[in-house]
């Protein structure tokens, strides 16, 4: 099931689907866009920083845990560490078996 | 018979221990500035090494060589046009498949390549094992096992590096292949690409088309447009068979070949048990516990910082103005007297009683943290609060530097990543109070009117900050990003490497911060004895009499304030005669006063940091509004104080 990742509990793993929200089509990215939706997208940069990081599509990523009041994910992703804001972890979309 | 000098460049991920291998090759021989034009940092050092003189230049910690960030340009600018006569790309052994995607970047720029496998300690503690030899074999370039901390393979990599200058070793450097769509791509532009003058690989600036990298985008446009059209098709097509963008395609194809590699080289066994420092890092970053270890953390090194600063200030201001009577004796007391004393060598003490016993501390207690790691945690934890002011995690460090002094704040502006954040951040940072403003708050306020004015001070600033961190945001141009970092394994920080750290910061800090301070003093000082202060008091009497309700001479002082904040206390103090400010001031005036001097003109070595790091311009604009911020908020609390 495809699921944001901050839907994920601790310690869960899934593969990531996409880091590219913008990629579901361009249908379906000018509607969003017409409702108002543009914060949904990530920016060019932080796709690229991502996937940089080694955030690619069918990398497994696996959710450590969150600093709490709503703050960064910590995740691992081949073999690193990383904080991700909460806002862009949104955006990443992955596959978990559940 | 004179050897000729080599130019060697250190690249790699930040964190893989690059400035640890830095240090230990060039010592104290370094030399740290800016990159030409941009606030990047560029350090330089010098070796000498069996009759050769080598200089190193240690390139930016980052991950790729994309445009993400200033230093991921500014690397790639310098190693493709200053070409450097060797890369030794250092590689963090225990996260070889993201350190590797890194490497394969790097030889498709064509660099010439060694490559150190530093920390491998680490990673057999971790258990991995990684065949060097067999690393070698596929990369077709040097591979050296090292262990920076320990200087182990340092010299073996050195002596590898100049076969390798010297054209005495053999290399054939892999060049990275991808899946047959997107090679098809690559090949198909590499071949139209051939013949235009690029200051890049040809088949380097392909990919990076398809990258839909705008840098090379616009350089490509000058010399022939077709061939962005070109690539713009290419990119659709590939689009359209992945289902993913195009440098998505790209960058996972290229982990997908560090990938590959990383499991041909390295065996992965079960680590020996769970790592004190994993441990660590759990409760340094725990929910409940994070918190209040972080609150003490930070309070602690407040409390150790000041307390033996004021130790050490106190020390050397008695040893410095013990020597006034003896240079009275030389140069007399008589205007040329008094100009030398109280304009340069006053300023040089004032530098020195407040630069050295709090900066030092305080930069090498920042850099063992970071050395060690706890900085990511601080800006894990902080991430959350430091959105409520438009900045993200990171920016906490700067902003907990300004506490003690805005100057190390503004530098620390670097650690953001894009020139929007840097910009907001060093906003922020200059409205922090920082120690010297924290002796008048507690000094004047909470000595007289009331500690608990004092914190509604704090609490006020605070206030402000986050508006105006808020407002600048929204205003600024350009996207904001959000927090991604590394939180890398904490690591027993490497001692040399942090007193280093500490002692080039420190020359820094001297170099920009006390000619300025001099200067300020020595006008200051002429225009006292021209007896010119009070009529620029007069001239300021509207803004401080008429709108903030202040006594006249506070013009004067605020403009000490200018040089440190502190001599506003200080020339308050004098020009009075007494320290006993409820005989001269009533409480509101203090309030107000101690407001505008929070909030007015950074002190002339933070303008000096903001010119160096944004330019004059923008320096200039943050001081103007810090200025007539301080106006507006010292005259709405003279009239709400009033009432």
């Amino acid at each position: 099931m495809e699921l944001p990742l901050t839907m994920l509990k601790n310690g869960e793993t899934g593969l990531i689907t996409t880091t590219d929200i913008r990629s579901g089509g361009k249908d379906f990215c000018q509607a969003r866009a017409r409702k108002g939706w543009k914060k949904h997208f990530m920016t060019e940069m932080c796709v690229k920083r991502l996937t940089d990081l080694g955030l690619t599509p069918g990398t497994e990523i696996k959710v450590i845990k969150s600093a709490p009041f709503n703050g960064p994910l910590e995740v691992c992703v081949r073999g690193s560490t990383l904080a991700i804001g909460r806002g862009m972890a949104k955006r990443i979309l992955v596959d978990v078996k559940r | 018979m004179s050897k000729p000098n080599f130019i060697i460049a250190l690249a790699g991920n930040a964190n893989v221990g690059k400035s640890v291998i830095f240090n230990q090759l060039t010592g104290l021989h370094q030399h740290i500035g800016n990159w030409p034009g941009k606030t990047v940092e560029k350090a330089e050092g010098t070796l000498h090494y069996k009759g050769y003189t080598i200089d190193f230049v240690d390139l930016p910690g980052i991950y790729s060589l994309s445009t993400f960030s200033m230093e991921e340009l500014v690397s790639r600018e310098y190693i493709a046009t200053e070409k450097p006569d060797l890369v030794i790309n250092v590689v963090d052994a225990s996260l070889l498949e993201r350190n590797l995607f890194f490497t394969l970047q790097l030889l498709e720029l064509e660099a010439p390549l060694v490559v150190a496998l530093n920390q491998i300690d680490m990673a057999k503690k971790k258990g991995i094992v990684i065949d060097s030899k067999k690393a070698e074999q596929i990369l077709g370039v040097p591979v050296v096992p090292t262990v920076a901390v320990s200087g182990k393979g340092i010299t073996e990599m050195l002596d590898i590096a100049i076969e390798v200058i010297q054209k005495n070793r053999a290399t054939s450097p892999l060049k990275p292949r991808y899946g047959k769509e997107l090679e098809d791509k690559i090949e198909a532009l590499t071949e139209q690409l051939e013949g235009v003058d690029l200051k890049y690989p040809a088949r380097w600036v392909a990919l990076k088309l398809l990258e839909d990298d705008n840098e090379v985008k616009n350089d490509v446009t000058k010399l022939d447009p077709k061939l962005v059209k070109i690539a713009q098709k290419f990119r659709t097509a590939l689009e359209d068979v992945h289902g993913h963008s195009c440098p998505t395609v790209v960058t996972s194809e290229r982990y997908h070949l560090a990938n590959q590699i990383t499991m041909q080289i390295e065996e992965i066994t079960k680590p020996v048990k769970t790592p004190m420092r994993e441990k660590l890092h759990t409760v340094t970053t725990h929910k409940i516990f994070g918190y209040p270890i972080l609150f003490a953390t930070v309070i602690g090194v407040f409390i150790a910082i000041f307390s033996f600063g004021d130790f050490a200030s106190a020390l050397l201001g008695d040893f410095f103005f013990g020597l006034k009577p003896a240079f009275d004796s030389v140069l007399g007391t008589g205007i040329v007297g008094e100009l030398v004393w109280g304009g340069i060598i006053e300023g040089i003490v004032g530098g020195i009683t407040v630069a050295l016993p709090y900066i030092v501390p305080f930069y090498f207690i920042l850099y063992l943290f970071e050395d060690s790691g706890y900085l990511s945690r601080i800006a894990f934890l902080m991430d959350n609060l430091m959105h409520k002011m438009g900045l993200h995690g990171k920016a906490f460090i700067p902003v907990m530097l300004s506490f003690g002094c805005n100057v190390p704040g503004c530098l620390g502006c670097r650690i953001m990543e894009t020139t929007r954040e840097r910009l907001l951040t060093a906003f922020v940072v200059t409205l922090v109070p920082c120690a010297a403003t924290s002796v008048i708050i507690l000094g004047l306020v909470g000595n007289f009117v009331g500690i608990e004015w004092a914190l509604a001070l704090y609490v006020i600033n605070l206030i402000i900050i986050f508006v105006l961190g808020r407002i600048a945001f929204k205003a600024l141009p350009g996207e904001p990003t959000e927090l991604i970092m590394e939180m890398s394994a904490y690591r027993a920080p490497h001692l040399t490497t942090v007193l280093q750290q500490t002692w080039f910061r420190l020359k820094e800090f001297i170099i920009m911060a006390f000619p300025l301070i001099i200067a300020g003093s020595f006008v200051i000082k002429l225009a006292e004895i021209a007896n010119l202060l009070e009529p620029i008091a007069n001239l300021s009497s509207p803004l401080t009499v008429t709108w903030l309700g202040l006594p006249a001479v506070t013009g004067i002082a605020l403009i000490f304030g200018v040089l440190r904040k502190e001599l506003t206390l200080i020339m308050l103090a004098s020009l009075f005669g007494t320290t006993n400010f409820a005989l001269v001031m009533t409480p509101a005036q203090m309030i107000v006063f101690t407001l505008v001097v929070m909030l007015y003109i950074p002190c002339v070595a933070t303008i000096g940091a903001l010119v160096k790091e944004f330019g004059w311009k923008k320096a200039l604009l943050i001081t103007v509004i810090e200025i007539l911020l301080a106006l507006l908020v010292g005259g709405i609390a003279f009239r709400l104080l009033t009432i």
